[in-house]
C-alpha cells in the first residue's frame, strides 16, 4: 500500500506559522495503517503543534478532523460546511489526497504534512519496505517475483550489469544485486530458462500523468473525439 | 491512552451530526426491507458467513441505533458499535442494495460520529499483538 | 344493522381516504426524494483515443463473458430462487387486485366502466400462488440466520398487512366463514396496507423504481444522473 513519513516537525511548523486558525484533515486509509496520518497522528501532531507554537507571540488555532478517504469525493464531501471556518488546511494524507483536496477547495491554502514515500510491503509494525514504482507494465511473471525497477538500482531488464559483485550492487555493498536474486528464484523454482527471454526496450508508458476509465464505464462519461482534444 | 477517550460523550455535537444527515439516512433506515439481498455482495461476509457481516445489519446496529436514541449514547454503546464499523466493514464501497440503498454513507457517518467522541477502531499490532 | 354502516363506510369514504392517502404519499415520496438527491456533476473524460480505437472492438467472446459474469454477480445468479419468487410475489402483488373480477365488478357498480380481468378461476389460483409464495417468504426471514438478525417486529407485522388481504378475499370467495365478517377485515386490511405503503418499509415499491433508475451506481438500470 502507499506508506508516507510524517514531515519534520519544523518543517510543517514553518508552513502554518502565518495563519491563525488551521484544519488538519487526517485520512483513515493507507497513511492510517502505517501509522503516519491517521486520527491518531493527527492528535498527536496537533498537540506537538500546540507545545512548539507555545513560545511564540502568536499561537495558531489548530484543530483536527479525519476523513475516511481523502482521494474519494464522497468523504472529502464531508468537509465542505467546515472549511470556512479556517485559513488554511493541513492535510496528513498521501500526495493525491493533498491534491484532490486542494483541488475541491482552490481557495484554501493546502499544507501536506506527510511525505509520500512509496508503494510498499508493511514487514512488521513500523517497518515499511518500497516494492513497487506502478511502472503500469508488470513484468513479475518473468523475474520470479522481483522487481527489476525497483530493486535494481540501475533498472536493468536484461540480466545483471558487470558491477554486481558477490551478489551485492555496486551503487552500495549494503543493497543485494535484484538480477542474483532473481537467477536464484528462478533456479530454485525450476524456470531458470526464463531469464533468456530479451525484453525489448520499454515504452515507459506510466512515466505522464495518468488517467483511464474502465471499459464498461466509459460511455458514462461523454468524450471529445476530435484529435488534440484537452485530456 | 490519549485524553479523548476519558471525555464525556459531548450529545450535542452527535446530534447537530445527526440532524446535519437526518432527511437523507432516515429515509435511507426506513426503507431497508431487512431482505439480507446486501448479504453476497459484502467480501467479509462470504468469508465469515456470520450475520454480523451483513450491511444492512451493520448500517442499522450502529447508526440506525445513534438515531433511535436521539444521539443520547454513552461511551459504553459506542464501544459496543466499534467492531460493527472498524472491524466488520472497510468501507469498500462495493455493498450492493437492490433497492438502492447507500450502505457505505450510513457506515461513514456512524464511523464520523465514533471518531469524533474518540472511539476509534485500533490495528490490532498497534498494541503490540502479532 | 351496525355492519352494513360499517360496510358502506369502509366501501365508501374510507376507501377514498386511503387511496388519496396512497397517491399522495406517492407524490410526497417521490418529491422527498428529488430533494434529497442532487444532479450529479457533469464529468467529461476526453482521451485522445477512446479504448475502442486503441484496442478494438470488444470481440464476440469477450461480450458474451462479460454477459455470463454479469449474470453470475446478479441477484438472480447468486439467490436463483428468491429472484424468481420475488419477481413472481411483486407482478401478482400488482395485477391481482387490479385484474381481479370481483374487483372489477365493484368498479362497474360505481363508475359504470371496468377494466379486462382474469377469469375466476385463475384468479383463484394465482392467489394460492401468492399465499404460496408469501409462505415462503415468512419461513426464509424465520430460518436464515442472516435473515433472521435482521428482523424485527415490524417485518413480521408487516408480512401480515400484505398477506390479510389476499388471504381473506380468497375466503371470501370461498365463503367459508361469516362472509361478512371476512370481508370487512378483507376491505380494512387492503386500506391498511395501501397507506401502510407510504409510511414503513412497503415504501420499497416507490423506492425501488426511484433508485434504481435515477442515481448512478454499477447496478443501476439506466444512466442514473442523480447521486445522494
Amino acid at each position: 500500500m502507499i506508506i508516507a513519513k510524517i514531515k519534520p516537525l519544523e518543517e510543517v511548523q514553518a508552513m502554518i506559522k502565518d495563519f491563525k486558525r488551521i484544519l488538519n484533515v487526517g485520512c483513515a486509509g493507507c497513511t492510517a495503517i502505517c501509522l503516519a496520518g491517521g486520527q491518531k497522528e493527527v492528535e498527536t501532531l496537533n498537540t506537538k503543534l500546540a507545545v512548539s507554537f507555545k513560545e511564540e507571540i502568536t499561537s495558531p488555532l489548530i484543530e483536527g478532523f479525519t476523513v475516511e478517504r481523502q482521494c474519494e469525493v464522497q468523504f472529502l464531501a464531508e468537509l465542505d460546511p467546515m472549511v470556512e471556518d479556517y485559513d488554511a488546511l493541513l492535510s496528513m494524507a498521501c500526495g493525491a489526497g493533498v491534491q484532490f483536496l486542494a483541488e475541491r477547495f482552490p481557495d484554501m491554502k493546502v499544507f501536506p504534512a506527510v511525505n509520500t514515500t512509496f508503494v510498499g510491503i508493511n514487514r512488521d509494525i513500523g517497518w515499511y519496505e518500497e516494492r513497487c514504482q506502478c511502472c503500469g507494465e508488470c513484468v513479475l511473471a518473468i523475474t520470479g517475483g522481483i522487481c527489476p525497477v525497483t530493486m535494481c538500482a540501475k533498472v536493468l531488464f536484461n540480466g545483471p550489469c558487470g558491477g554486481s559483485q558477490d551478489g551485492h550492487c555496486e551503487v552500495d555493498k549494503n543493497i543485494p544485486c535484484a538480477w542474483v536474486n532473481i537467477y536464484k528464484r528462478l533456479k530454485a523454482q525450476g524456470r531458470l530458462e526464463q531469464i533468456l527471454s530479451v525484453f525489448p526496450a520499454r515504452d515507459w508508458k506510466n512515466q505522464t500523468q495518468g488517467t483511464f476509465v474502465l471499459e464498461e464505464y466509459q460511455d458514462r462519461y461523454s468524450y471529445k473525439d476530435k484529435e488534440g482534444s484537452q485530456k | 491512552m490519549t485524553e479523548t477517550t476519558l471525555r464525556p460523550i459531548d450529545v450535542k455535537k452527535i446530534q447537530e451530526m445527526l440532524t446535519l444527515k437526518k432527511s437523507k439516512m432516515k429515509v435511507l433506515l426506513s426503507f431497508c426491507a431487512h431482505c439480507g439481498l446486501c448479504a453476497e455482495s459484502c467480501f467479509l461476509y462470504r468469508n465469515h458467513l456470520d450475520p454480523k457481516y451483513v450491511p444492512a445489519y451493520k448500517a442499522i446496529n450502529s447508526l440506525g441505533k445513534i438515531y433511535k436514541k436521539k444521539g443520547k449514547v454513552d461511551r459504553e454503546q459506542l464501544e459496543e458499535m466499534k467492531e460493527l464499523i472498524f472491524k466488520n466493514c472497510v468501507l469498500c464501497g462495493r455493498c450492493y442494495c437492490p433497492l438502492g440503498i447507500d450502505i457505505p454513507s450510513m457506515i461513514s457517518l456512524a464511523r464520523t460520529i465514533c471518531r469524533s467522541q474518540g472511539v476509534f477502531g485500533v490495528f490490532p499490532y498497534a498494541v503490540g499483538e502479532p | 344493522m351496525g355492519e352494513t354502516h360499517l360496510y358502506y363506510f369502509i366501501r365508501g369514504p374510507l376507501l377514498w381516504i386511503a387511496f388519496l392517502v396512497f397517491v399522495g404519499g406517492i407524490v410526497f415520496r417521490t418529491v422527498q426524494f428529488f430533494k434529497l438527491t442532487r444532479k450529479k456533476d457533469h464529468l467529461i473524460y476526453s482521451p485522445t483515443k477512446n479504448h475502442k480505437e486503441r484496442y478494438g472492438k470488444t470481440s464476440d467472446q469477450e461480450r458474451k463473458m462479460r454477459f455470463v459474469v454479469s449474470l453470475e454477480n446478479s441477484i438472480l445468479g447468486q439467490h436463483q430462487a428468491v429472484a424468481i419468487l420475488t419477481s413472481f410475489f411483486h407482478v401478482l402483488i400488482f395485477i391481482l387486485p387490479i385484474f381481479l373480477l370481483a374487483h372489477n365488478l365493484l368498479l362497474y357498480e360505481s363508475w359504470n366502466f371496468s377494466l379486462w380481468s382474469f377469469p375466476e378461476s385463475t384468479g383463484d389460483k394465482l392467489t394460492v400462488l401468492f399465499l404460496i409464495v408469501a409462505l415462503f417468504f415468512l419461513l426464509r426471514r424465520l430460518l436464515l440466520s442472516k435473515v433472521r438478525a435482521l428482523s424485527r417486529t415490524s417485518d413480521y407485522f408487516v408480512w401480515l398487512i400484505t398477506v390479510t388481504p389476499f388471504l381473506t378475499g380468497f375466503i371470501c370467495y370461498r365463503q367459508w366463514f361469516d362472509y361478512h365478517t371476512t370481508l370487512i377485515i378483507h376491505i380494512l386490511s387492503g386500506e391498511l396496507m395501501l397507506i401502510a405503503i407510504i409510511f414503513t418499509k412497503l415504501g420499497h415499491m416507490i423506492f425501488f423504481f426511484l433508485a434504481r433508475f435515477f442515481i448512478g451506481s454499477e447496478f443501476s438500470l439506466s444512466r442514473g444522473t442523480r447521486t445522494w
